[in-house]
């Protein structure tokens, strides 16, 4: 028992002779800046500097760096709250639409790992590099670095990031005018859920199951959305990733003596619109069904994978199944949650174990013989 | 040489000393901020008033995995001062790996006295036991929770959950304890048993042994149960009934094997887990919990354990 008390502490000091010197958070950012979004995504946090520290402590482990940042979120007080801005404000810094060869406002690639064929590259790391940020360099148009408008450079992990950035109109809107797509439901959600300081459960709005879902382990809310029996099946059970953006957001607040919103950041986010025909029951698949997916940080797979899982809960509600989807992303989703349960598997269970093996052995006692006095006939209260 | 005014703008000070009073008290670096230790109060206190009701709360990450004792390390963090004497068991252990973790956190955040003596805890942080020693008035017994509603197992659907604890309709878990008896002859349910609170709420006592489930009746001490992972605070006032769900004709079991005793203080008296013997099978017992058993060896534990004390009671209240 006391050697499992041990802290690990060699394993994470930068003294010990046999461990070479930890990476710093900028060489993390530039190098795993894909890990460090999904950190900051399944944290439900944006901060880039604390979400690379969080990763290097963890040693790549996303889901405890998630921990390390939620946790340390939550010995902070909560001052305030921003004010609501809109998706259309994103400055997109990629933005693909697969629903037409050229939508309004056009593609743009941005970078990403998509669209080339890779081989493990096993040249020297540096000369890798190097090759691969010109190959990058020569792929896409970009424009002058020296022109960017972040000062601070917050988001090095991005280092194309200011290539473009503009706000084309989206698809969803394109679709609305062009009636098809579903009318946007009657709910009114003003008030957003705060699933951080309500526990949510089914029954509950929209926007806590959205948030549920963005910070969300993004392996199990793929799953969710791809492989569980809650995809309705049938030949065109398939949804068009409408428009799949990435880019930057503002962050504005109240000011306290104005009143006026004032700008004092940005956050980087994924967002995917998909649509769908699902068919119901009672009626014909007129309109297209729109699902959407936003989460923090440069994370394709999540957002449209929640954009999925947005049509299958939009496509359950009011059915006598929504209680049991919506049970499932809200409480099988988020990833300290789920991983807690596998933690404290690994605690001692002995107490219990042995209630656990007195009444297998009062059971077999009885079995035997209901008459027979067993070895373990327990005591009587 | 030009000056600028000053006195116009307030200075960055100022502005971060105000934002400071909007949070409260000056907050201990570290865990966990004032308010969200009040928000944990609050639901506490509710827990306290409702006996046995299941109250939701904003449950707050932890530096420990939510399986490791989130939920309670949030109540106790909420409860403890400086000058509060903690003891923190897993298993009954003080040196169990779950208890020395917790203890150095929580002792290492707020400055707190560590205890092993039950007698001299005011707060006492648990996983699945509850100590041998009586608890006395003012003690705060926090059980750690990983699984907080008692009819997840028989119905699925919350909204039928809360219907069910609403409306004090638990005909499906005596009907499930019924179809054990019929199947395996008898209540197969073994830690964490099911309780009714005060003839009104079905409850989890939390993973503690059937042994330990008497002894939460009629208690000197405060029980406080939190699970983090669930988002849910219950709890167990001073002098609340605590009945374990059976039938007339089938007693209450707890587990004892006649002829075990502990090895090191020869207690029978005690919830004992075995332990490999000399041969290497596990044939010999020891206490579990390990302040009692030491005690008990110095001569300085009390001749009636909680448990046996707890009976007593019952037995006395049975014949009145
Ligand atoms: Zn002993």
């Amino acid at each position: 028992m006391s050697t499992m008390n041990a802290p690990a502490a060699s394993v994470t000091s930068a003294s010990a002779p046999s461990v070479p010197a930890a990476p710093r958070p900028d060489q993390l950012t530039e190098r795993l800046g894909l890990g460090i979004d999904r950190v900051m995504a399944e944290s439900g946090l944006w901060a880039p500097q604390l979400a690379a520290r969080a990763f290097g402590q963890a040693r790549g482990d996303v889901t405890r760096a998630t921990q390390l940042l939620r946790t340390h979120r939550t010995s902070l007080p909560r001052l305030g709250r921003s004010l609501p801005v809109r998706a259309g404000e994103l400055r997109v810094v990629r933005r693909i639409s697969s629903a037409f060869r050229n939508p309004p406002g056009g593609q743009v690639l941005g970078r990403t790992l998509d669209y080339v064929g890779r081989l493990l590259d096993l040249l020297p790391e540096e000369e890798g590099r190097q090759r691969a940020v010109l190959a990058s360099e020569s792929a896409h148009e970009h424009h002058d670095h020296h022109g960017h408008e972040h000062p601070g450079h917050e988001h090095p992990q991005h280092g194309h990031e200011d290539e473009v950035e503009r706000a084309p109109g989206h698809v969803l809107s394109v679709f609305r005018e062009m009636d098809i797509v579903a009318p946007p439901g009657d709910h009114d959600d003003p008030e957003p859920y705060d699933i951080t300081r309500h526990p949510a459960r089914p029954g509950v709005p929209r926007s806590a199951l959205l948030q549920t879902m963005a910070r969300a382990d993004t392996g199990a809310l793929l799953y969710l959305w791809y492989g569980s029996e809650w995809k309705p099946g049938g030949q065109e059970a398939h949804e068009v990733p409408g428009e799949l953006r990435h880019g930057f957001l503002p962050i504005r607040v109240e000011h306290p003596h104005t009143g006026r919103p004032v700008t004092v950041g940005d956050v980087r986010v994924s967002e995917v619109v998909s649509f769908h025909s699902l068919t119901r029951a009672s009626e014909l698949p007129r309109h297209l069904d729109v699902g959407y997916g936003m989460c923090f940080g440069h994370n394709e797979r999540k957002a449209i994978s929640m954009a999925g899982a947005d049509i299958l809960l939009g496509h359950y509600e009011g059915t006598e199944r929504a209680a049991g989807l919506q049970h499932d992303v809200l409480l099988t989703l988020d990833g300290l949650d789920i991983t807690g349960y596998t933690e404290h598997q690994k605690l001692p269970h002995h107490a219990e174990y042995r209630s656990v093996l007195e009444r297998a052995t009062a059971a077999a006692a009885h079995q035997a013989g209901p008459h027979r006095t067993g070895p373990h006939p327990g005591d009587t209260a | 040489m030009t000056t600028y005014p000053t006195t116009e703008m307030p200075s960055t000070d100022t502005a971060v000393r105000r934002t400071d009073r909007l949070a409260g008290p000056a907050p201990r670096p570290g865990i966990f901020d004032e308010l969200s230790k009040r928000e944990i109060r609050r639901a506490v206190l509710s827990g306290i008033a409702i006996p046995g009701y299941q109250v939701p709360f904003g449950s707050r990450e932890m530096p420990v995995a939510r399986g490791w004792g989130s939920g309670g390390l949030q109540v106790t963090l909420s409860l403890v001062g400086q000058d509060t004497r903690l003891k923190v068991i897993d298993q009954g252990e003080d040196a169990g790996v779950n208890a020395s973790n917790l203890r150095r956190l929580v002792v290492g955040h707020v400055g707190c006295e560590e205890e092993t003596d039950t007698r001299e805890a005011d707060v006492i942080q648990s996983r699945h036991r509850i100590p041998e020693q009586p608890l006395q008035d003012g003690q705060v017994l926090v059980l750690q929770v990983p699984g907080a509603e008692p009819l997840a197992g028989i119905v699925k659907n919350m909204d039928e959950q809360r219907r069910m604890h609403a409306e004090a309709d638990y005909s499906k878990m005596w009907v499930r304890l019924y179809e054990d008896i019929v199947h395996n002859g008898l209540i197969t349910n073994a830690a964490g048993y099911p309780v009714l609170v005060e003839g009104r709420y079905v409850m989890t006592p939390s993973p503690i042994p059937r042994w330990d489930v008497p002894k939460l009746n009629h208690s000197e001490g405060v029980t406080v149960l939190s699970a983090g992972r669930e988002k849910r605070i219950f709890a167990v006032p001073p002098h609340t009934l605590v009945e374990p769900l059976t039938f007339e004709d089938r007693p209450f079991e707890v587990e004892r094997t006649p002829g075990a005793a502990c090895r090191l203080c020869g207690s029978d008296d005690t919830y004992i887990v075995q332990e490999p013997g000399p041969d290497g099978t596990f044939s010999t017992w020891v206490c579990s919990d390990t302040d009692f058993c030491r005690r008990r060896r110095a001569g300085d534990a009390p001749e009636v354990t909680a448990l046996e004390a707890a009976l007593a009671h019952t037995r006395e209240e049975s014949t009145i």
